[in-house]
């Protein structure tokens, strides 16, 4: 028996084409990566971290559970595309050894099982298999063309706007399997055989057409079904679908504890080039859903430095709040990313530049708790004044790091990709607390908090946000507050929430004193309150705007007044509603017994 | 002995508008038109991060850029920490640390 028609031509050159271009790109990735990660992958490989990898590719690459929490139906048309497929090759492979037992088929031999085996007697069993199989694929197609018309229904306001090279490809894709339908119908009508679909298809037709003309249109359907496949594998690598090979090594890497940093690696590129460009990290972005801007979402960011065309507007216009990444199904570290793509495009190390910092001390006090005001509490001082009171009836010691003017912690030359020049302020301040002898540090600003605990080499020193503060020294009875019937709600600023994962303690403070109310989108989903510094392209005007649909959230509650517990948010909040707006320290403080 | 109250006054000095290229200035506020409404109220100064340890002074460099003065700008503007304070201070609400950027990027070269 042969395997070899002309028809499979554009299927073969395709099929090699992808294999090449995959390998040669999963190649010189892993060839790419600096010696630290390949030695933790070497270490890794024997581990158990190898089946915990291969059971989430299972899990995330075939079934798609995270698209299913987004959304139950277009959980349902990733699955059967991509889990329909699987399943059609791999009962496909079945299949060929069930007829013709264990000997080399080449690959189009079973991709073209059913145009060679007209020969062979039929196993029922099988034709039904595959043509349910087919069936479950071309419901997922027609929920794609759904799609199309009309996203809504899938729970997606907006979709990703294409480029030319994944329409070629997406349009192959969807005429794949009703082409693989015709094509198989028309030989089961020349030829018998097939299952309830083909086989029934193929029956009418054989019925309502010529035979002679049949024999026609089964070779041209052949060739439409092969030249799509091949059209489709040629398109695949340098197209969106580059992801269904690409998250397959990526939960590999992140298993054996690979992560992107501050700087740009090889290994950015499996995060890159895993980005389905579905589309789903566009909604939650406040910057599309206020200000209609349509062109700086996480998709088209790594869409354009994945084709090399990512201008600087498009990595500065982002809030980094985290909301979209909170929300991608495949896990790719989005802000890291930008961060590091920041880092490339403007990091101009000047070794002089902050020189004047030398010598500098404008510490006092005495104590083993330090705090560190940062800028943002520094402009607030009701913030500062409250955190003296709470201090002060809780009988604590303290060093003050910058009540007289400080240096800024780092964090907001770090989101504006100067990444060499922030190490110099975290050098200074960590001198400084190492000098004064603290043991735990207290920050009212989570912004500080975050470069803190993950950019500073703090070891025996307790980082807190003040907010772990103040409920530590609630529970262990050095503060007491009075509860009243006043009502609260909470905004969960960024850096804190998703940013750090403190969600409860805030909480637990405000339930202490309070009512605490909660706005509609909250912890993982909250809003971002729009003045976030890693932002510089918006204007004041923008910044107001989306202060406003924050605001108005927040009201929503009926709540008395707005807390949070970031003085950065605090300011941006207060601009967009008549409400008042304090800070945890603040309320805090006014409630002390 | 003079006094020192912790005060510094700024030599008087005279700027030649019609002598200076203003081309990179003109450039400058092509990207953030939003510059030309600074009243020069100096409230960015006063919070300054920077400008409390040393004596960059943000209102004066970008004042000075503006009148085509670009020499030791970048050096100047380099002290900047980009806390942002500035930002939230400003009357005009111009999107200061934008201009830090900004500015930083056009003279690199001075
Ligand atoms: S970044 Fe994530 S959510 Fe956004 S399009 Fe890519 S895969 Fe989808
Ligand atoms: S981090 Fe926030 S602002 Fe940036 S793209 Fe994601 S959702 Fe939009
Ligand atoms: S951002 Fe720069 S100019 Fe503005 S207050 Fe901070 S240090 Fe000063
Ligand atoms: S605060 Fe604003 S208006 Fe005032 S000097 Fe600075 S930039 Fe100009």
């Amino acid at each position: 028996m042969s395997f070899y028609a002309p028809f499979c031509l554009p299927f073969i050159i395709g099929a090699v084409v992808m294999f090449a271009t995959i390998l040669w790109k999963w190649g010189s990735w892993l060839y790419r990566l600096p010696h630290a990660d390949k030695m933790r992958i070497l270490r890794g490989l024997p581990t158990t971290r190898t089946l915990s990898a291969a059971w989430e590719v299972v899990r995330e690459s075939l079934l798609h559970r995270r698209i299913f929490r987004v959304n139950p139906l277009l959980g349902y048309m990733h699955m059967s595309l991509a889990f329909g497929w699987f399943l059609l090759i791999a009962v496909g492979w079945i299949e060929t050894v069930a007829y013709l037992g264990f000997r080399f088929v080449p690959l189009q031999g079973h991709v073209f099982f059913k145009y060679f085996a007209t020969g062979l007697e039929h196993k029922p069993v099988f034709d039904f298999l595959m043509d349910l199989l087919l069936l479950f694929v071309l419901s997922g197609v027609a929920l794609a063309w759904g799609k199309r018309l009309y996203s809504r229904a899938m729970g997606m306001r907006r979709t990703t706007k294409h480029v030319l090279g994944d329409r070629i490809a997406l349009s192959a894709l969807w005429f794949i399997f009703p082409a693989r339908l015709v094509a198989e119908s028309l030989t089961c009508a020349l030829y018998g055989g097939g299952g309830f679909l083909t086989g029934s298809i193929g029956a009418w037709m054989a019925g309502h057409i010529d035979a002679g003309v049949l024999i026609y249109l089964e070779s041209a359907a052949w060739w439409i079904y092969s030249s799509c496949l091949g059209l489709f594998f040629v398109a695949l690598p340098f197209s969106r679908y580059m992801h269904i090979f690409t998250e397959i090594p990526l939960i590999f890497l992140r298993h054996y504890g690979l992560r992107s940093s501050e700087k740009e690696s090889a290994y950015d590129h499996f995060q890159i080039e895993a980005c389905s460009r579905c589309g789903i990290c566009i909604d939650p972005c406040q910057l599309q859903s206020v200000l209609q801007i349509n062109d700086v979402q996480s998709v088209y960011f790594l869409r354009d430095r994945r084709y090399h065309s990512l201008r600087l507007q498009t990595a500065d216009n982002c809030l980094m709040c985290g909301r979209c990444a909170e929300r991608c199904p495949v896990g790719i570290d989005l802000n890291t990313l930008r961060l590091n793509s920041r880092d490339t495009m403007r990091n101009v190390p000047d070794e002089k530049r902050y020189d004047y910092l030398q010598g500098v001390d404008r510490s006092s006090g005495t104590g083993k708790v330090g705090y560190f005001a940062g800028c943002m509490t520094l402009l607030t001082p009701r913030i500062l004044l409250a955190m003296e009171r709470i201090f002060k009836a809780s009988g604590e010691e303290v060093w003050w790091a910058d009540k007289e003017g400080g240096v800024c912690c780092g964090r907001p030359l770090m989101l504006s990709g100067e990444t060499d020049s922030a190490l110099k302020m975290i050098q200074y301040n960590t001198e400084l607390f190492r000098k004064h002898g603290i043991t735990t540090l207290v920050t009212s600003c989570p912004i500080c908090l975050r470069v803190f605990r993950e950019e500073y080499r703090l070891d025996g020193i307790e980082v807190l946000h003040h907010s772990e503060y103040l409920l530590r020294l609630m529970r262990s009875g050095r503060l007491n507050v009075t509860h009243g019937a006043e009502r609260f709600t909470y905004h969960d600023p960024c850096e804190l929430g998703r940013g750090s994962g403190i969600y409860d303690e805030p909480r637990a403070v405000i339930e202490a004193i309070g009512e605490l109310l909660e706005p509609a989108e909250t912890r993982e989903h909250a809003l971002c309150c729009g003045s976030s510094v890693a932002n510089t392209a918006i204007s004041d005007g923008q910044q107001l705007q989306l202060a406003r649909s924050v605001a108005a959230e927040l009201d929503a509650t009926g709540a008395s007044t707005i807390v949070t517990a970031c003085p950065l948010c605090k300011k941006a909040i207060a601009r967009g509603t008549q409400t008042e707006v304090r800070d945890l320290a603040e309320i805090v403080a006014e409630h002390l017994q | 002995m003079p006094v020192h109250f912790g005060y510094t006054i700024s030599k008087p000095r005279a700027i030649d508008i019609d002598h200076n290229n203003l081309r990179k200035s003109d450039e400058i506020l092509r990207e953030m038109p939003e510059l030309q409404t600074c009243i020069g109220c100096g409230a960015c100064t006063a919070v300054c991060t920077a400008g409390n340890l040393t004596q960059f002074n943000f209102r004066k460099v970008h004042t000075l850029v503006r009148r085509g003065e670009y020499q030791g700008a970048y050096e100047e503007m380099n002290k900047c920490m980009l806390c942002g304070k500035c930002r939230l201070v400003c009357p005009r609400g111009i999107n200061t640390r934008g201009v830090v950027m900004l500015i930083k990027r056009k003279l690199g070269d001075f």
